[in-house]
């Protein structure tokens, strides 16, 4: 099977899944951006740019509860499919559906529905207090003061914002002005979150808490659906039940991280750190292995390498062997593929073509 | 349905919000206090240049400094309605805050109600200075029916405001170089009849430029309101230019509607709303 056929697979073969009716739906969404004025460009012979396609024939399903991730290079399309989602953009053509709402035609329902966390952080007025912020906003999606003051109260604690509620935004650091994004997209109890970029600002610990409210979120009831993008790899990995690879505005992969990192290799290459026996000893573990290598780490230690595939017998086989023998094992390490490795084939891919 | 319910809370938000945003230019306000006493206590020393001056065929005119408040304090007005959208519109692409407004659960003419009031009640509020001061310090009466006066004032200001929101659509769209606030920023000062009789135009700069002030709304307006306070005329007396800009509302206000609804998408199309 060739690569795109087998990509195209992996779309299908997940998209299909039934999981009840899905909180987002994104059927055959394609967005070209205009040239303003094109033909009066052309008219006057002035250079004039094509227009630029930042997404082409997307569809995918999220369903409630889902962390879905949403991965790929800058300018790969995530921004733009987000903003389709939150209704800021219109697409060019096919459909997206939030919990039933069409996102052009009911764009008034779906903004009730969602809650956008950008990494923008011009999106607040400066001059205010992230308190006074957060209620002008609570205002406009039409909460009572009494309850949007409550709810205020209630993400100041859980995003750790108390002492910044009365500070001036533009006196906040770019950590709290960040929480205090997500604080915002939370004011009205959204069905479904659009987060970019939620811990890219945070400090280590803070990242941590925000990816465990991030789980809570999804495990609430009801549950909120997050449509997730990140450039930290690892905590796409950590935190979404599926992750969507896009590139060039094309979706490449749709699976868990897990199934990802299979697709790309499905073996992992396996480091021992063994002592009480010699290099020539050791070699009686290689079998029939091609890559089977044995390194003098230091004077009382080797360390010997191979690959298997994952689930396999081999790592079984050779520590036998090494029991036998009367080895003590010391170290035992694996390098597997990361989802760093899947986007950079699928980069590589669309170079190559 | 829904959203007329949510109509006032929303726009008390923006209320609250630019009132926040005022306070915190705390000196602003109080320059502007003293700017104002300084235009009219000026304007009362040239009106005493042309005391025993005044042509007959401008009995509006009698008192030139009457006229100037009440032109100056309605023309703030005008400028407000006009201009208001355009510049909240603009303010918000320049601060990058218009997406996240447009991401809540509001309504095109929400926005557009709710981003001026503010505004027109700070005008308010400063275009009633030009009158108090007037009254207080420099004893110029006023008389006819403030409530007719007032018609004419919420009228004009909503020709204007249909105007306005023509020159948001621009802002939307084009982000800078709109040609109603050149048009209409500089024509009516000029041609309105601001500072002196409309009259004047015709009999110095002859019949054609003179017409210009026939197609601006502040004209009539500012028309209306002189009649009412100063010439103390009837609502049957002041019916023409009444009527007229009632005119200019029903054609003008559902067409600016219109064409910023267009402007919204298609910078929804272009995906440009936070650029200026």
């Amino acid at each position: 099977m060739s690569s795109s056929a087998q990509q195209a697979n992996l779309v299908q073969q997940t998209v299909k899944t039934p999981r009840g009716d899905p909180a987002i739906s994104i059927s055959n969404l394609s967005k070209t951006y205009p040239i303003p004025f094109r033909r009066m460009r052309a008219f006057f012979r002035r250079p004039v740019k094509q227009p630029v396609e930042a997404l082409r024939d997307v569809s995918f399903e999220v369903y409630p509860g889902e962390i879905f991730g949403l991965i790929g290079r800058n300018g790969a399309g995530k921004t733009t499919l987000t903003k389709i989602v939150a209704t800021l953009v219109q697409p060019t053509e096919g459909t997206v559906i939030v919990r039933g709402y069409d996102s052009v035609r009911n764009d008034e329902h779906v903004r009730r529905e969602i809650g956008l966390a950008g990494a923008e952080e011009r999106s607040f007025y400066w001059r205010l207090t992230a308190e006074q912020n957060l209620l002008f906003f609570a205002r406009l999606h039409g909460l009572r003061d009494r309850l949007a003051k409550k709810r205020m109260q209630e993400l100041f604690a859980r995003l750790e914002l108390e002492d910044a509620a009365q500070r001036r935004f533009g006196e906040l650091s770019t950590g709290n002005k960040q929480r205090l994004a997500i604080a915002r997209s939370l004011l009205a109890n959204p069905a479904v979150l659009l987060l970019d970029e939620p811990t890219r600002s945070l400090d280590p610990l803070a990242a941590a808490r925000m990816r465990e409210m991030i789980q809570s979120l999804a495990q609430q009831d009801p549950p909120v659906t997050i449509l997730f993008t990140s450039h930290n790899l690892a905590e796409v990995e950590t935190l979404c039940a599926r992750v969507a690879i896009i590139s060039r505005g094309q979706i490449r992969a749709i699976d868990t991280p897990a199934s990802l990192r299979n697709f790309t290799s499905r073996s992992e290459l396996i480091h021992l750190t063994v002592s009480g026996i010699d290099a020539d000893q050791a070699t009686q573990a290689r079998g029939s292995r091609d890559d089977f290598t044995v390194a003098t780490t230091n004077r009382d230690a080797i360390t010997i390498s191979f690959s298997r595939r994952s689930g396999d017998e081999q790592l079984d086989d050779v520590l036998r062997v090494l029991q036998q023998l009367g080895a003590r094992v010391l170290d035992v390490e694996a390098e597997r593929s990361t989802l760093f490795d899947v986007l950079e084939r699928y980069e590589t891919d669309d170079v190559e073509t | 349905m829904n959203s007329i319910r949510l109509l006032p809370r929303r726009i008390y938000a923006f209320i609250a919000r630019d009132f926040r945003l005022f306070v915190s230019y705390r000196m602003q306000f109080l320059l502007r206090i003293l700017s104002i006493l300084t235009v009219v206590t000026t304007l009362f020393f040239i009106s005493k240049i042309f005391a025993g001056f005044t042509d007959p065929r401008y009995s509006q005119w009698r008192d030139p400094l009457a006229s100037w408040l009440t032109g100056l304090a309605v023309l703030n007005y005008f400028m407000t309605g006009f201009s208001s959208l355009a510049n909240s519109i603009r303010q918000e692409q320049v601060q990058g805050t218009l997406e996240s407004v447009l991401l809540t659960p509001i309504n095109l003419p929400t926005i557009v109600v709710a981003s001026s009031a503010w505004d027109f009640l700070e005008t308010t509020f400063f275009s009633f200075l030009y009158l108090f001061f007037g009254r207080v310090f420099f004893n110029v009466h006023y008389r006819g029916s403030f409530f007719l006066a007032l018609m004419f004032l919420l009228l004009t200001t909503l020709v204007l405001a249909s105007l306005g929101i023509l020159s948001a659509s621009f802002a939307m769209v084009f982000k800078r170089g709109d040609p109603f606030g050149i048009f209409l920023g500089a024509g009516s000062a000029l041609f309105s009849g601001v500072f002196f009789p409309t009259q004047l135009l015709r009999d110095y700069a002859g019949p054609n430029l003179g017409r210009v002030s026939l197609i601006l709304p502040a004209t009539y307006g500012l028309d209306g309101i002189r009649q009412v306070l100063i010439e103390g005329h009837d609502l049957m007396q002041v019916k023409d230019p009444l009527i007229t800009l009632l005119i200019f509302l029903v054609l003008l206000l559902p067409f600016s509607l219109w064409v910023f609804g267009r402007a919204v998408r298609r910078a929804k199309r272009e995906g440009s709303l936070i650029q200026y």
